[in-house]
């Protein structure tokens, strides 16, 4: 039975439920068919067989007399009559013949002549119980023996017409396969349409179920919520509830993202201004001292050089922050540079806490993913782990290629993640942020890494704190944009 | 024989018939007396017995002026039998029947047919078949009418006694079927492969059931003979009932109800006859004595 629960339970409802009424028809018909023909067959004989009696003993009680006077002509219009007054038994042969065999006189004397054997002109009845039985040739014979006084006389032998009663056979018989098939069909046919109403919720809530599996969740339109029972309009409510609920859920999603993408900033902001300050200073004193001895070419030159090694340096620091952070960015290829931009990022992190840093892009000059989202990802992963670690920490990058991925380990010497971080970079499944404050980077992290088809996973680093692994496969058919960092 | 022949298929119902109107009869000519004018008849015809027999006995009582009972019986032999018993006035017997109790019986009136006071028996077979004479029904299964019968038993009879040899010998099986009717009936049935049957009876069953005749062919009509006569007992011959029982039937033709009797029979009148007409059924009734 399991093959036909396998085809059953693929099979529509708006199939089944009709098939399913076919079938029962199918059965309820064969049975009513059945009865109703059966009694129909023991009525026929019944009546046949009363008729045939009345019939015999018509015919016996007007022969009687002539057989005893052996009056053949008496015979014959006894038999001729009877044939002509037993309409209803339809006799179409009817022969008397004597003790012997011999034929005395026969309804139809040509095909029973006087005298002739009547093993030669008569069929033997069927029956030796004296039954007559209607079989399929239309035609029944009965025997009855003449007996006088205990004395047998001889023997009627009766050949009924049994045409019309096998006709009414077939005609009931093709009335009821009629009547049941009609029936049959047109049950199916409401069945099909009954079905049809009543799975129709279904099939829109599974509609907008398949859009929403597809990224598009939308609501249930105003019409169909009209058009549904009470039932379905309750369930339509409940998924568009759902679906509210999940809308929600997508636009808090973004705007978290907003929100962390910010929060790191904010956490760079103070290393920033170290990194412009900086320079500033050592550009003021450069300006002091061209003030004093700007006439001195070899001062000037000197002055000149430094200013510009201090402006680099600012104008670097900007251009990495307005990378990250420029909100009308563009899809383009990741480059190499893209990878030494964070180094820039967290350089003032690093240089805060003395974490040692050990960096090892080995990227291409340009490789087939989404820049953008990677140097978040990327940036995000490393802030942690430099926060993670203590101070005079170490922290390692490491970007590489292979034919399909790129791959980007950071790993620190700090305390390692905690557990139910863990488990939620493990499990593969998970689509809820995990609570607790420092969660909340990761998981978006981790979506977006969902989002370029890539996976971010954690692990222990023998430095020996944690190791996350961001693998984000290669685009395929996209042709970035080789445009430069700034 | 005549052309009283039986029954049609109704020949058991018209001998109930007459069984009943037999006794009512009785029982009426013990209330009414002697005046009753009582004639017998086997059932005649066709399909309309009893349209006849009403029309018969309307017209006899009216041509008579008294009250007429008419008897019917099944067999020749029953009628002679009443005839020879006083029973009844008069009767319509077979010319068969007559003859051989000529002595004691006397002609009424004879029927005329086609303006003859004559009749043929018919010898009668399948309509398939191609006898042409009694020599080609040798061995068949032969329907009589009546042994009384002299177109349907005693002309056969005295053809094969002539050639010295009997029915019984001459055909395989022979039966009587009590009717001129029941003949054409056994032999366009099968029942028998031949028949001997009346001339007249035959004729008029061709025009009243065209169907039953065309199933036989004659193979063989016969000479003339005198028409089945209505006789009387010689001894009553000169009653009042039976004299006006003989100028009813001789003045049937003139009478209005008398000619829609005979246009029902198919006959032009009754006349008198003398019994000469008989003479040539007599010696065919001693060749079939001798011979037996």
């Amino acid at each position: 039975m399991t093959w036909f629960t396998a085809i059953s339970d693929r099979l529509p409802l708006t199939f089944k439920v009709p098939a399913l009424v076919v079938v029962l028809m199918i059965v309820i018909g064969a049975g009513v068919s059945q009865v109703v023909f059966s009694r129909l067959v023991a009525t026929q004989e019944r009546q046949l067989n009363d008729l045939a009696d009345a019939y015999l003993d018509g015919v016996e009680s007007a022969i009687v007399d002539p057989v005893l006077r052996q009056d053949t002509w008496e015979i014959f219009d006894a038999l001729d009559r009877a044939r002509r007054l037993y309409q209803a038994v339809g006799p179409l042969q009817t022969v008397v013949a004597d003790p012997q065999g011999a034929v005395l006189a026969a309804s139809d004397p040509r095909a029973a002549p006087i005298g002739a054997k009547i093993a030669d002109v008569f069929p033997v009845p069927a029956s030796a119980t004296g039954k007559v039985e209607i079989g399929g040739q239309g035609r029944a014979t009965v025997a009855r023996p003449l007996v006088v006084e205990g004395r047998m006389i001889g023997d009627i032998y009766a050949e009924l017409d049994t045409a019309a009663l096998v006709h009414e056979r077939a005609q009931v018989l093709w009335t009821l396969l009629g009547t049941n098939a009609a029936l049959t069909v047109l049950l199916a046919a409401l069945g099909w349409f009954m079905v049809r109403r009543m799975v129709r919720p279904v099939n829109v809530l599974f509609a907008a179920l398949q859009r929403a599996a597809d990224g598009r969740v939308e609501p249930i339109s105003e019409i169909e919520m009209r058009n549904a029972g009470s039932e379905a309009s309750r369930l339509f409510a409940q998924f568009n509830d759902m679906a509210k609920a999940m809308a929600d859920r997508e636009a808090l999603t973004g705007r978290l993202a907003q929100e962390e993408r910010l929060s790191s900033l904010g956490r760079l902001a103070s290393g920033l201004a170290h990194e412009i300050n900086n320079p500033l200073g050592g550009l003021f004193n450069a300006l002091d001292t061209l003030k004093v001895h700007g006439a001195r070419p070899e001062v000037r030159e000197d002055v000149a050089r430094l200013l510009e090694r201090g402006l680099f340096g600012i104008r670097d620091a900007v251009r990495s922050v307005l990378a990250t952070y420029r909100p009308d960015r563009q899809v383009r290829n990741l480059l190499g540079a893209d990878i030494d931009d964070v180094r820039l990022l967290v350089r003032p992190e690093v240089r805060r806490k003395r974490i040692e840093l050990i960096w090892e892009n080995q990227l291409p000059k340009e490789f087939e993913v989404d820049a953008f989202p990677v140097r978040q990802v990327v940036l995000n992963l490393v802030l942690n782990a430099c926060s993670a670690v203590p101070e005079s920490g170490t922290v390692l990058v490491r970007a590489q290629v292979d034919a399909a991925d790129l791959w980007v380990d950071v790993e620190d010497s700090g305390p390692g993640l905690p557990a139910h971080v863990e488990a939620f970079l493990g499990a593969a499944g998970s689509e809820s942020p995990v609570a607790g404050t420092t969660g909340l980077g990761l998981w978006i992290a981790k979506r977006m890494a969902a989002e370029l088809g890539g996976t971010l996973t954690a692990g222990h680093s023998s430095l020996p704190g944690a190791a996350m692994r961001l693998r984000i496969p290669r685009r395929v058919g996209i042709e970035g944009e080789s445009q430069h960092v700034a | 024989m005549a052309h009283q022949t039986d029954p049609m298929g109704r020949r058991d119902v018209l001998a109930l018939g007459g069984a009943a109107l037999a006794g009512l009869v009785a029982s009426q000519a013990v209330a009414a007396g002697p005046a009753t004018v009582k004639f017998a008849l086997t059932p005649v015809f066709l399909t309309s017995d009893l349209d006849l027999l009403d029309k018969l006995k309307s017209y006899l009582q009216q041509a008579t002026g008294r009250p007429v009972q008419l008897v019917t019986r099944r067999t020749y032999q029953e009628i002679t039998a009443m005839i020879l018993a006083g029973q009844v006035d008069a009767a319509w017997v077979c010319g068969f029947p007559y003859v051989a109790n000529k002595t004691q019986m006397q002609l009424v009136a004879v029927p005329v047919w086609h303006s003859r006071p004559v009749y043929q028996s018919y010898l009668i077979s399948d309509a398939a078949r191609t006898a042409t004479d009694l020599e080609h029904l040798k061995g068949d299964i032969h329907a009589f009418s009546d042994p009384d019968s002299n177109s349907g038993y005693l002309v056969t009879a005295a053809e094969l006694a002539s050639k010295a040899i009997s029915p019984e010998a001459f055909f395989s099986q022979t039966f009587y079927t009590y009717g001129h009717r029941n003949v054409v009936r056994a032999v366009g049935s099968g029942l028998a492969q031949s028949g001997s049957v009346d001339g007249y009876v035959y004729e008029v069953l061709r025009t009243m059931e065209p169907d039953l005749v065309a199933a036989t062919r004659v193979v063989r009509a016969s000479a003339w003979y005198g028409f089945p006569p209505v006789a009387c007992l010689a001894a009553t011959a000169n009653s009042e009932n039976t004299r006006l029982l003989t100028k009813a039937l001789l003045g049937m033709q003139a009478d209005p109800t008398g000619r829609e009797v005979l246009a029902m029979l198919e006959l032009d009148s009754f006349s008198a006859e003398p019994p000469s007409l008989f003479d040539t059924i007599g010696a065919n009734m001693e060749l079939v004595r001798k011979r037996a």
